[in-house]
Parts: C-alpha cells; structure tokens; sequence
C-alpha cells in the first residue's frame, strides 16, 4: 500500500456566511498525481490555500509528511513547492533573479539558490533569457517561470493551481513534460485545472470539487466509467454529469 | 533574519534600478526646496494697494487724506463704486476697503466726529492689515492737525489774527515737527533677514521623509495584488521576517533619499558641520523608521493600492499641514494640540534645532524618543493587524 503523504482531515473554511470548504477529507499518495476539479467557486483555490499553510482551516487538519499544518506549519512548509494561479513574479526582475530570490526564502543560500535556479530554468527551456527581465516574457514564458520558481528547494510536494492557462501549446507541452519527470521522479503533485483533457492524461486520481464539497473521487478511468464506457466518455461528459450544466460566476 | 535582509535588498535594488522613480523621487525635494526659497526667501519690500469707496467726493478732508495716502511711496490707491466693492468684498476678491463716508469733510469742518470704515474679510489679511495701519497713521495725523489748530484758535481767539493763517502757521509748524520729531525711532538690524535654507530645508526634509508612508502602503499592498506574497507565505519567510524586510527597506529609501538633500545642503549651501550633517542622518533614520511603521499599518488596513495610497496622501497633508512645516498653529487652538499627533512636528523640530540653531543631538533627545516610540509601536500595531488575505494568518 503506498504511502499517504498529504491527509486532509474534514476541512471547514467559511468566509463571513459563506462556506467556502465544507468538510472535505482526501489524501493523496506519495508519487501520486492528485487532481483537484471543480467549477469556479467550487472551493479549489480555498483547499489549496488551507494545504499550503497560507489559510487557517476552521476546522480540520492537513498532515504533511507526518507534520500538521495546525501545530508545525513551518515544517509542513519546508516540504512544499507552491505555484499559484496567478503569476506571482516581480516583473522588474530577470527570470534568474526571481528564481535566487525565492530559492534563498526557501533557506538555500547564494551558490545553492544560484545553481538550482539554473537547473530549473534549463529544464524549462529558458537558459537562454534567464537574465531576462519578467516584464519582457511572453505569457507561456511567464508560466514556466513561474512553475520553475515552484520547483527551487526540490519540494517533495508540489501544488499546481492552474499552470497553464492562457498559454500556447508548445509552453503547455514543456510543462506537461516537466510535470510528467517529476512524477517519474518520485514528486507528489496535486493539480487543479479548467482542462479535462489536461486532467486526464496527467491525474492518477482526481477529486471533484462542487459547493465547497468533495463530490466525485477516484480515477479517471473508473470516474468515466461511472457515466458509460470508458473508452468513449470523456472527462468533461463526468465533470458535467455531476455538476450540472447551470453557468457558474 | 538573512532572509528579512535579502527582503530589503530586493525593495532597495528595485528602488536604484527604476531610474525615473529615482530621479523624481530625488530631483521632487530639490524642486520643491528651490521653489520655496525663491518664492519665499528673497529680500521683498512691501508693495500694497488701498482699496478706496470715496463718497465723499471732492470734500476738503477726504482730499486731504487721499493726497496724503498716494504721497506714500510703497501704496497704490485704487477708487472704487460702494456696490463693486461690496461685491469683491462678498466674493472674497478682496480682504479690506476703505470707506470715506459722504460726510466725513463735513463734520470735521463742524468740529465733529468723523469716522473712517474699514470693511475686511476675517483679519483683512497681512496686506490688509498692513494698509490699514498705514491708513490709520494718516488718520492719526489729521487728528494731531486738528487738535492741535483748535486749541491755538481757541487760545488766539479775539487776537484778530486770521483763521487761515492760523491753519496755515499750525500746519506748517506741525510739517517741522514731523521732519525732524521730538521723538524718534531708529531701526537697527540684528543679522541678514531670516536665511530662508535654514528656514525650509526642515520642513522640505520631514515633507519627503513622510512620502515613505505611501511608498510602504504601496508596496505591501502590491504585493498582495501581484500574488508574490501568497507565495512567500509559502516559504520558510516568517509574517515576522517579511515585515522587518520591508520596514528597512523603507526607512533605508527614505534615507537615502534624504542623505542626499541634506548632502546638497552641505554641499552647495554649507550649513552643516560634519557633525550637524551626521546627526541630520540619525534624526533622518530614526523619523524615516516612525514614517514607514505608520505606512506598514495602512498596509495592514487598506484592501486596494489606491485605499492605501489616499489613506497614506491624507495622513501625509494632514501631518505636514499641522506639524509646522509651512506656518506654525498658534498655541492653544485646536490645530496645535493635533499637531502634537503629527511626527512631522517633532521631525521638523529636531531639524530645526540642527540646521537653524546649530544644536546637538542631546538637545533632541525628547523628539527622537518621541519617533522611535512610533515606530516600534506602529511596527507591533501593524503586525497584529496585518492578514496575507482575509481569514489568513
């Protein structure tokens, strides 16, 4: 049985009345690609948060690595890689310097930030603008960065919210590679995506978010299988079966 | 704490490598410094106007008296219709009139009272204050005149000397008298006139000291906007340590920014000694330290850079409106028991005692204390209010 390395335990978040996380339990396996979909609203931005230690859940706890997020956060962050849905670059900076940057707040030091940063740039394809400045980065560029950026410290556990959208297919590829290595290597991954598609082929379990509740969670074969053959549903026919056709805003 | 370092570092390099930012954020005091010494410090005489309502038109003594208000050299006498300059008067065009009544000749040819009006908005203003006294003095003089022809008339009544002789020989005697007066007043100047470096240089320094507060607001604010502190939650960086880096990120622009107005005060118009200069430097630290605690503390409450940034604009007009940096509330009122509230009078007053008196930094200890104590409590403040987002730590 492999091991759990991130165990949500009945995770509460509300924001003034609004119950944002309503009780959510999960774990995630080490080595595992866990994907976490839902529509907009669903709660999958908030059970991130919580996870990684920026949010204080209400009620509940996440172990990390055998380290609670409620009694030793520090520890719980010194195991984690966070890229955020957002570009979170400083764009007056080169690709390089924000790499140092955040790789000497994750405790390296100078020749340990300066080395990884460029380990991390190579494998994203971006040596060659490393002493780029952000501002003058193309979206997909940006996203490698910031995905790079997630990397520095080696993390045994990396939360992707999002990391492609609004990118070309060439960027989206790098990174689906990228994120495959790291797999191969032993990194656990949790995912969140609008792409069905995306989920499918990179997700070794995928959870389904809706109204801050865990509504679907298991892989995406036996996910498809629930609606029909597996072979011709796709993922997005099951994300549509449970929740619903109705616009979210 | 390395990494509290590497915080300022990041904010300070971005500071030096933004060139224009720079530029604007040196060359502002330097602009705004030469303006005011121009446009207060040089030597001025005071050149007035006396707005006239002259309705007694043509009368002996109101004649008189307006020959004797465009005899002077440093007043221009304009006229003026009763209904125009109650118009100006009302539209705050202008602060002070005269008004000559219709009958003013007539009643001192009668030996009666007569009366000038001074209409004026508030105070009347400095220039009207000043034309009134002027105006006044000539007053005073046709009383003298007056006084002085009704006793001798009454003393040589019955001699058969003339009337208009008598006020002929009274006027001239009187003209004698004031060439040459029995008593005079002499004017001595002690020194140059007030040297306007020494008189702004302080409140142009505390002035840009304070913009610190926005640029901290600003900062922490971005941050959270660009999703880069969301993700420095994430690393080993302590709320703590985030928070120590960008409070001496900020008090070190701030004195820098400072160090070299004050350079070129030492510079171009030597007004220090190295020592003065030195301790210039401390006061500069030790407010620029008060100055971003307070801007940490508007990060913590506003939600938008734009909240942060009128909230910090307010604070800063307010404090150097109230803390003595253009004119000094009059003691007792309610604008100086809240300038105590303000750091720029503390920062202004240490300055001063520097650069004006030439004192030491023992002689501001009171002030210093004063900042220090803002600082570190608005650092506390702030830190116990701050949240990465709403419900975060």
């Amino acid at each position: 049985m492999a091991e759990q390395f991130l165990i949500a335990k009945e995770l509460h978040k509300s924001f003034n009345e609004h119950k944002a996380v309503n009780g959510i339990s999960f774990h995630i396996d080490k080595g595992e690609i866990f994907g976490l979909l839902g529509p907009n609203g669903a709660g999958k931005t908030t059970t991130i948060r919580m996870l990684a230690t920026v949010l204080e859940p209400d009620q509940g706890d996440v172990i990390v690595g055998g380290f609670s997020i409620k009694n030793n956060a520090e520890a719980v962050r010194n195991l984690l890689g966070v890229c955020p849905q957002e570009l979170a670059l400083y764009e007056d900076m080169s690709a390089m310097e924000n790499m140092v940057f955040f790789a000497r707040m994750t405790g390296l030091n100078s020749n340990e930030a300066k080395a990884q940063a460029m380990s991390h740039l190579e494998l994203m394809g971006l040596t060659e603008r490393a002493r780029g400045k952000v501002s003058k980065f193309s979206g997909g560029m940006k996203r490698r960065v910031n995905l790079a950026v997630a990397l520095v410290g080696h993390p045994e556990l990396l939360f992707l919210d999002e990391p492609t959208v609004g990118i070309d297919p060439q960027s989206r590829n790098n990174i689906y590679e990228t994120i495959e290595g790291l797999r191969d290597k032993g990194m656990t991954i949790l995912y969140t995506t609008h792409y069905m598609e995306e989920a499918d082929r990179l997700c070794d379990r995928i959870a389904i978010m809706d109204g801050g509740q865990i509504i679907a969670i298991d892989t995406p074969r036996q996910l498809k299988s629930r609606i029909g053959d597996s072979e011709h549903v796709t993922l997005e026919d099951v994300f549509l079966n449970l929740t619903g056709r109705s616009l979210r805003d | 704490m390395i990494r509290a370092f590497i915080i300022t570092l990041r904010e300070v390099q971005g500071y030096l490598r933004d060139k224009a930012a720079m530029a604007f954020g040196l060359l502002l005091p330097i602009v705004t410094f030469a303006l005011m010494y121009f446009a207060f410090g040089g030597e001025s005489l005071f050149n007035g106007t006396a707005y006239i309502v002259n309705e007694d038109e043509g009368g002996e003594y109101s004649t008189l008296l307006l020959e004797k208000l465009e005899e002077i050299d440093i007043l221009e006498v304009e006229y003026l219709p009763r209904s125009e300059a109650d118009k100006k008067l009302d539209d705050s065009d202008l602060l002070m009139v005269v008004y000559i009544p219709s009958d003013f000749s007539e009643k001192l040819a009668a030996g009666e009272h007569a009366q000038l009006v001074f209409k004026q908005r508030g105070n009347g203003g400095q220039e009207g204050q000043i034309v009134a006294s002027l105006v006044r003095a000539e007053a005073e003089e046709m009383n003298q005149e007056f006084q002085v022809k009704s006793q001798v008339s009454g003393i040589l009544a019955g001699s058969g000397i003339p009337e208009s002789q008598i006020i002929t020989t009274t006027r001239t005697l009187l003209a004698l008298e004031r060439a040459n007066p029995t008593v005079s007043v002499r004017e001595e100047a002690v020194g140059s006139s007030p040297d306007p470096v020494r008189q702004f240089l302080p409140g142009v320094v505390s002035m840009f000291v304070l913009f610190a507060i926005t640029l901290t607001a600003a900062s922490l604010i971005e941050e959270r906007r660009l999703g880069t502190l969301e993700r420095l939650m994430t690393t080993r960086l302590s709320i703590g340590q985030l928070f120590f880096g960008k409070f001496l990120a900020s008090t070190s622009r701030g004195l820098i920014q400072t160090a070299i107005l004050l350079a070129l005060g030492y510079i171009v118009f030597q007004i220090f000694s190295p020592v003065s200069f030195l301790s210039c430097l401390v006061i500069t630290l030790v407010f620029a330290a008060a100055a971003s605690a307070l801007g940490m503390i508007i990060a913590s409450i506003a939600k938008t850079p734009d909240q942060a940034s009128w909230i910090a604009v307010f604070i800063t007009m307010a404090m150097v409106m109230l803390g003595g940096t253009f004119f000094t509330p009059a003691q007792d009122t309610i604008f100086y028991t809240l300038g105590r509230f303000s750091l720029t009078t503390y920062s202004n007053s240490a300055f001063r005692t520097m650069i004006a008196e030439g004192g030491s930094l023992g002689d501001v200890g009171t002030e210093l204390g004063i900042l220090a104590a803002v600082a570190v409590v608005g650092l506390i403040i702030s830190r116990l209010t701050f949240r990465v987002m709403p419900g975060g730590r």
